[in-house]
């Protein structure tokens, strides 16, 4: 008899390696579900790595790391051509992307053709080095990374670039008690990734079912909803830390594209197998919303100089959207 | 079928919605209610011919809106229009509200009372009003014909002659009087009447569990997808949920997070928005669920 395999499995799986961190633990696998990439923005030392290396040995996948640099080149990332010399042609050598699961490291410190280069094989799945076009693993997934203290000798991603992205955690600092877990976990015992709880058939299987997750018509409007009210937010209202009243609007340039739509769909149909069901639920779209919006939409300066946390506006305008 | 349960679908949901508000702890209206009557244009309706059920208030004070008042649950009828009217002057505040229905079967039944629910301004104790129940017989118009034939079309129309010079004889003294007390006494308060009557109120779980059992009929009675997206509202507003939260948000209410009431929650957020071939079974476990749960008060 065969047990099937199921996604909650896999997070079971990870959380044995990696203490808290539900969110990143929860994009990497709805990513893998929704076959988008995510992008994690925290502090340095934050199991990012660890979450990416754990994921890619639960599923018997690669797993590459690649350290973005001011002096990376686009070859470094897909690879090239040198000259066989006994061969007398040339030979493909395949770049560091050819893997199931990619820590793109510091993305922001690698010049905009290197980013464009990783992004364009994001969205294309498949590279092109010389006159030979290479397709890239199936799963794949990047785990793209940013540090928000340290910003000096940094490129930032535009938000073109960014919509590529299915979602974008914040990742924050460990709970004490969590913090202690890690401390037995890590430094009184050497535990080591969980290996081979599921195949790369598995992730294939999953991806069709989590396609086939009934969205509610009454869900498709409010996904519609949810992402409209980032363009059009003057009834939204928030509170500067000073304490002022603003109306939403004013601190957005330009709301989230159709992509934003489409992603929240994915994300809600993938947290919806994830928990074991074969129909989404609101409350899905909305675990799902933030991440899903955070980096589509264009905030301007006032959001700084009223000192306004984005999240803070984008959780009114989600909270201003009456769940179905 | 889907015809003839529109009015229960819409006044249990008017029940709830009303009822809502003293589940979540809303203040009752102190008011000294002095007439409370539940009447209809005919006690004996006709099959397919529209009647009204009308319910009056008439209360000392005077206020903008009667909260608490629950209409009956018109089962055996189907709502065609509800029409209120709150008047207020000196003498206090009179509310009307007029039901028009139509039944579709022959046969005898009674509404049963209406309720309100106030601090009674003359003890200041909370209680509960009934009106008188309005029992019904109904016809159908071949019956009717036949009756009338055989009765005799000769006797209805001096019987109606009779009777229409009686009614005004009688409008015209009652107008006579109205007319000269005005005169005598401008302003006269109104008769104090005592409560038609009054009995202890209801606890919050048994009105809870007559809402559930009334969602429960009306699940059993329609099982779309729309009369289950209607009973997860007027769950959600018995537990004094607001619209617009998730079922992860209700179920981070105080009592809301386990046992049947948590399983009832779950079950109709199923019937809501699972697929189309997963519906019936999802309204049969949201049905078993509502039955778990009004046990569960008991």
């Amino acid at each position: 008899m065969t047990v099937e395999r199921q996604p909650g499995d896999l997070r079971a799986a990870l959380a044995k390696t990696i203490v808290g961190q539900e969110g990143v633990l929860e994009a990497l696998l709805l990513a893998l579900l929704s076959n988008g990439h995510v992008l994690l923005e925290g502090p340095p030392g934050l199991a990012k790595t660890l979450a990416c290396r754990s994921l890619a040995a639960a599923l018997e996948g690669d797993f590459k790391r690649i350290q973005f640099t001011p002096d990376l080149l686009p070859s470094d990332i897909v690879g090239t051509r040198i000259f066989d010399q006994r061969e007398s042609r040339f030979a493909t050598v395949l770049g560091p992307i050819f893997a199931n699961v990619v820590l793109a490291d510091e993305i922001n410190r690698a010049p905009a053709k290197v980013q464009s280069a990783l992004l364009e094989a994001m969205q294309e799945r498949q590279v092109t080095i010389g006159p030979e076009s290479h397709v890239l693993p199936d799963p794949f997934v990047v785990m793209a990374t940013m540090n928000p203290l340290d910003s000096e000798g940094t490129y930032a991603l535009p938000i073109a670039q960014m919509d590529r992205f299915l979602m974008k955690i914040n990742v924050g600092y460990p709970t004490r008690e969590e913090e202690l877990q890690i401390l037995d976990r890590f430094a009184m015992a050497d535990t080591q990734p969980v290996r081979c709880v599921a195949t790369l058939d598995d992730v294939r299987a999953w991806r069709a079912a989590a396609h086939a997750v009934h969205v509610d018509e009454k869900l498709k409007r409010y996904i519609v909803d949810l992402v409209a009210i980032t363009r059009a937010a003057q009834s939204v209202a928030v509170k500067s830390a000073g304490g002022a009243c603003l109306k939403a609007a004013e601190l957005i340039d330009y709301g989230a594209s159709p992509r934003a739509t489409l992603a929240l769909a994915f994300l809600a149909r993938g947290r919806a197998l994830l928990d074991g069901r074969d129909f989404a639920l609101p409350d899905d779209v909305r675990a799902v919303a933030a991440p899903a919006l955070r980096h589509r939409i264009g905030f301007n300066y006032r959001l700084a100089t009223e000192n306004v946390s984005a999240d803070v506006v984008i959780d009114a305008m989600i909270a201003a959207i009456p769940a179905p | 079928m889907a015809r003839k349960l529109t009015a229960p679908l819409i006044l249990v949901a008017v029940a709830c919605l009303a009822s809502a508000g003293i589940g979540r702890g809303q203040t009752l209206q102190r008011l000294t209610v002095q007439a409370f009557l539940l009447s209809a244009d005919t006690m004996q309706p006709q099959v397919d011919v529209p009647f009204h059920v009308v319910v009056t208030l008439h209360v000392r004070e005077r206020v903008s809106a009667i909260n608490n008042l629950q209409l009956p649950m018109l089962a055996q009828l189907e709502l065609l229009g509800d029409e209120r009217q709150t008047v207020t002057d000196p003498r206090g505040t009179q509310y009307r509200e007029v039901v028009t229905v139509v039944v579709h079967d022959a046969g005898r039944f009674a509404i049963a009372p209406a309720t309100l629910q106030a601090i009674d301004a003359r003890d200041g104790k909370p209680k509960q009003w009934f009106t008188n129940d309005l029992p019904l017989s109904v016809h159908s118009s071949a019956t009717h014909i036949a009756n009338g034939v055989a009765a005799g079309l000769f006797r209805d129309i001096a019987r109606i002659v009779a009777a229409l010079i009686w009614l005004a004889l009688l409008v015209g003294a009652a107008l006579l009087m109205i007319f000269l007390l005005r005169r005598r006494t401008p302003g006269a308060p109104v008769p104090v009447a005592e409560p038609v009557s009054y009995q202890r109120m209801p606890s919050e779980a048994e009105q809870r569990r007559h809402q559930i059992e009334d969602a429960l009929l009306v699940l059993r009675a329609e099982r779309t997808r729309s009369a289950a997206v209607r009973v997860r509202a007027a769950v959600w507003r018995i537990i004094g949920a607001p619209e617009g939260e998730t079922l992860g948000d209700v179920l981070r209410r105080p009592g809301c997070s386990e046992g049947p009431l948590r399983d009832l929650l779950v079950a109709l957020e199923r019937s809501a928005f699972t697929y189309d071939e997963d519906l019936a079974a999802a309204v049969d476990d949201a049905g078993a669920a509502l039955e778990r749960y009004a046990e569960a008060l008991t």
